[in-house]
């Protein structure tokens, strides 16, 4: 892709000389990439055949006339670094472009062309403040390589090459997640370099083009100014821009997508740069705890685009799963529907949500409804000045952020919102903020957590303090991540306490069960996990004298741990809030109830913490 | 291979070496996972004192004093492995002493609204190491007094006692907790189910809140208290509802352990105001960028003027976060 200012010449304002002030690559900014570089190692020894931004010293603007300029000079912005040893504060601070323009040509080829047993492999060499990231990939060559049959040239020995490299320079404090991403892009373009080189020499010739024009400037020697040849290279070289373009996609958006040789895509995407909120980028460990997170069938994916915009950002020989994902995609549909409405399994469902919240288009949230209640977010920007401010009232008119994120400032379920008076276009409104709020990270959602927690018994209080509760009694017995293979039906229950069949199905069955001795040796059977002093202080509840309570009580008991919601044991038990609830308040005098956000799902509301 | 090496390569020119120059090379081998930004100036340093050994007594280049090197790299090895710091002699006059210095993440700034809580006991310090500053501060930090008190207690500068702050910060002796007041709301953080899980967490809490000279607190009651804060809940409604379970338990002491160990948080109060007209100037602290506490604290009205203030006042909404 050509961009019209590479091609300016030097006294263009436009060229490239002008970047330094171009905030874009301030320094300092640690995500970023300082340089691109690409060698390669052949018959011809070690080249460079590459290399992006430009050296400076190379250039000689007609506007600086006379005064030779040296590679170190600064530049008056003279922006701070931050150095590792904290000890050369005195000296004033290199920018990026000098860290790595300290390097000559011919040093970079010597370092980054490596031997052809260091192929295949991270390459990763740090040198004072400056970090050098590639993947060294083997070239394997017929020897000669006939470029034409009708070619009455006398066939020559072409020099081969026999490896490249293409190495991203980023800040020597770069985060350990950042140079695996760069990594992870100079592997993918040098497979895709490979196979061109396979398929028609792709690679030879561009590298031939690019060794021409770096001869030709050098022969060309004008009376003081030497030219970079790499500028001269980018009209010409379609590899050349296809680099450019990478390092400029990886300085501002982050979003990197290339064709190689017209023909193969490299697509790649550095999350640190399009997670962000506010200003600040999410940390990397949120962000796999984000991907972890997407593991329960009865949480929903929330798009953060608009499904248009999400579907035109795709490739024409995308997954039509991807698509069909897309457009059957709601705020209240679950992931478990969303699997049977989209026609897709649910490990496949999993798979492409982890795929879009990895790329910064999604995020989940649990399924909105009515009965969800929601609070303002600690992250949450309320400043009147904020550019979400500023979005909010352009996407609805009338209404104005802070005052609607102070109707979120205690706990508020969206059925509080709801009043006969007003119109549905109305409430439709309100659910279109609850989603834009959701969206840009506003709102958390609280669930209610209950505890068991048996009162002490007044003789023997010494022995209980050692014993551990319950909670952590049962603690090997995790229900946390059920395999999302057998979410068959939302009907079916957790296998783990129970030893009949007949206890699997819903309560309503157990009820008509009536006393049965086995109903009753289930329920003795579930007891068994507590001590004898809670039992008995369960079974002198009031409610516990209803058989049927007690039974539901006894089912339910491993859920009381405080690690699964009410809304989780609604699903997985297939009851109803209102069943729960009575259950909850009959046995209130063991249990404690608390209401706090899913910290499953919390790092997509608080990825900061 | 899975290694990292790290080194500084030396270059010496002169014309008495055998190349005229001598290059040499003193490096680590670590494995590639670890994090070795701290062995970095070791290395440097160890580079510039054998350059500075081979010019002065060519330490390297001579036969006599090169097997001295094999006994100095075990030794820098082993105890650098071991406490993190080495000694090395040389030899009578010279003596090396390196120490690995672990980076820590920048402290955030400390306000003056910022109460710091000591996270160990206090006594564990040995005072005398710290700066004549901190050692002003240090028995006025009790994890109720905030900064501008402790400022004008200690009869410090505001601006001294936070950058002293910072520095505890920094060595992770303090942490930063809000301001106590029975007014207070807070609300428990998924964290608080830990007090369940962890029994080390539940050992130090109990120890942590009871009452001094009470049978200890028993961890029901502890954590239905905790349980019993929500967003609408005061401290004050905390305590009248809960009574029977605060016998052996200091509520100041339950929030402030709470907050340490980020079981529960603070709800703090954001004024915005909304509707203004043209003509005024806009708002300085109410624009939802500075809660209750920092504003009481700036301005030096006390928080029930604030918020007789605010609370009828039509142009302006508050936000709870």
């Amino acid at each position: 892709m050509l961009s019209p200012s590479s091609v300016g010449s030097p006294d263009d304002p436009k060229s490239m000389y002008s970047h330094p002030q171009n905030n874009v690559y301030r320094s300092g900014d640690k995500t970023s990439p300082i340089s691109v570089i690409l060698v390669s190692s052949g018959s011809r020894g070690n080249k460079l055949l590459f290399r992006f931004p430009f050296q400076r010293a190379a250039e000689c603007p007609s506007s600086l006339s006379g005064k030779k300029r040296n590679p170190y000079a600064l530049n008056t912005t003279g922006e701070v670094l931050e150095d590792q040893d904290g000890d050369s504060r005195e000296q004033s601070p290199l920018t990026d472009e000098q860290l790595v323009a300290g390097f000559s040509d011919i040093i970079l080829a010597t370092i980054l062309a490596t031997k052809s047993d260091m192929c295949g492999k991270k390459f990763e060499l740090k040198i004072d403040n400056v970090r050098f990231v590639g993947h060294p990939t083997f070239l394997q060559h017929s020897p000669i390589i006939q470029l034409s049959k009708t070619d009455p040239s006398p066939k020559r020995e072409m020099p081969t090459m026999i490896l490249f490299n293409v190495v991203f320079a980023l800040r020597a404090n770069a985060d350990p997640s950042v140079i695996s991403c760069m990594h992870n892009l100079s592997r993918r373009i040098a497979i895709a370099l490979q196979h061109e080189e396979r398929r028609c020499q792709y690679l030879t010739r561009e590298a031939k083009l690019m060794l021409a024009v770096q001869d030709e400037i050098t022969t060309v020697t004008e009376s003081g100014c030497p030219q970079s040849p790499f500028r001269q290279i980018l009209p010409k070289c379609k590899l050349a821009r296809d680099l450019k373009e990478a390092y400029d996609s990886l300085c501002t958006t982050g979003v990197v997508r290339l064709h190689i040789n017209n023909w193969l895509e490299v697509s790649f995407c550095l999350p640190h740069k399009i997670h962000r909120i506010g200003g600040n980028y999410i940390p990397p460990e949120a962000l796999e705890r984000s991907l972890k997170a997407i593991s329960r069938p009865y949480h929903a994916l929330l798009l953060l685009e608009s499904e248009k915009a999400l579907l035109s950002q795709l490739p024409l020989d995308c997954s039509p799963a991807m698509v069909r994902l897309i457009k059957t995609c709601s705020a209240v549909k679950n992931l478990q529907q969303l699997a049977q409405d989209a026609d897709l399994a649910l490990l496949q469902i999993f798979q492409i949500a982890a795929h879009l919240v990895y790329w910064g288009k999604a995020i989940i949230i649990y399924p909105l409804c009515e009965n969800n209640v929601y609070m303002l977010s600690p992250h949450a920007n309320i400043s009147l000045y904020s550019p979400l401010a500023e979005q909010f009232s352009q996407q609805f008119s009338g209404h104005n952020l802070p005052s609607m994120l102070a109707k979120f400032s205690l706990p508020v379920s969206l059925a509080e919102f709801r009043s006969p008076l007003e119109a549905l276009a109305q409430e439709a409104q309100l659910i279109q903020m609850v989603v834009w709020m959701l969206q840009h990270r506003l709102l958390i959602q609280l669930h209610t957590y209950v505890c068991l927690l048996i009162p002490p018994g007044e003789d023997e209080p010494g022995l209980k303090e050692e014993e551990l509760p319950l909670a952590a009694r049962v603690g090997g017995r995790s229900l946390s991540t059920p395999s999302a293979l057998s979410f068959g039906s939302p009907t079916s229950s957790d296998d783990m306490t129970l030893t009949s069949p007949s206890m699997e199905n819903s309560s309503a069955e157990l009820v008509a069960g009536g006393d049965s001795p086995l109903n009753k040796r289930m329920t003795e059977t579930l007891l068994t996990s507590l001590s004898e002093h809670e039992r008995q202080v369960i079974l002198s509840i009031p409610a516990a004298q209803s058989p049927e309570d007690l039974r539901m009580f006894a089912r339910l008991l491993h859920y009381f741990r405080g690690h699964h919601h009410l809304e989780e044991i609604m699903y997985n038990e297939n009851m109803r809030r209102s069943q729960l609830k009575t259950l909850f308040d009959k046995f209130r005098s063991v249990l404690v109830v608390t209401n706090h956000e899913d910290p499953v799902i919390s790092i997509f509301q608080s990825p900061m913490d | 291979m899975d290694k990292k090496l790290i080194g500084c390569p030396v270059c010496i020119e002169h014309k008495k070496y055998s190349r005229n120059a001598l290059l040499f090379n003193l490096g680590f081998v670590c494995d590639a996972q670890t994090n070795t930004c701290a062995l970095e100036p070791i290395v440097k340093k160890l580079s510039g004192y054998l350059t500075t050994l081979e010019l002065e007594s060519g330490f390297i280049s001579k036969e006599e004093s090169k097997h001295k090197l094999i006994p100095i790299m075990s030794t820098l090895l082993e105890d650098l492995n071991a406490t993190g710091a080495c000694t090395l002699p040389i030899d009578d006059a010279n003596t090396i002493h390196l120490k690995l210095i672990q980076l820590r993440k920048d402290p955030p700034i400390v306000q003056e609204y910022d109460v710091p809580v000591f996270t160990h006991c206090k006594d564990l310090y040995i005072k005398s190491q710290w700066d004549l500053t901190t050692q002003q501060i240090l028995p006025y930090i009790d994890g109720f007094r905030h900064i501008q008190k402790i400022s004008a207690e200690a009869d410090v500068e505001l601006n001294l006692v936070r950058i002293a702050v910072q520095n505890l910060l920094y060595y992770g002796v303090v942490t930063l907790v809000s301001i106590f007041q029975y007014s207070n709301v807070y609300c428990t953080t998924p964290k608080v189910q830990s007090l369940i899980d962890d029994k080390s967490i539940q050992e130090e809490c109990l120890g942590y809140v009871t009452k001094h000279g009470q049978k200890r607190a028993s961890l029901r009651d502890v954590f239905q208290l905790y349980c019993g804060l929500s967003p609408g809940t005061t401290v004050r409604d905390l305590c009248s509802r809960y009574s029977q379970q605060l016998h052996r338990v200091d509520e100041r002491r339950l929030i402030q352990f709470g907050l340490m160990k980020s079981l529960i948080r603070r709800l703090q109060k954001y004024p915005v105001k909304v509707i203004r007209d043209e003509r005024s100037r806009p708002p300085r602290l109410y624009t939802g960028c500075h809660s209750y506490d920092e504003i009481c604290c700036k301005t030096g009205i006390s928080y029930k003027e604030l918020d007789e203030r605010l609370e009828n006042d039509p142009n302006i909404v508050v936000c709870w976060k």
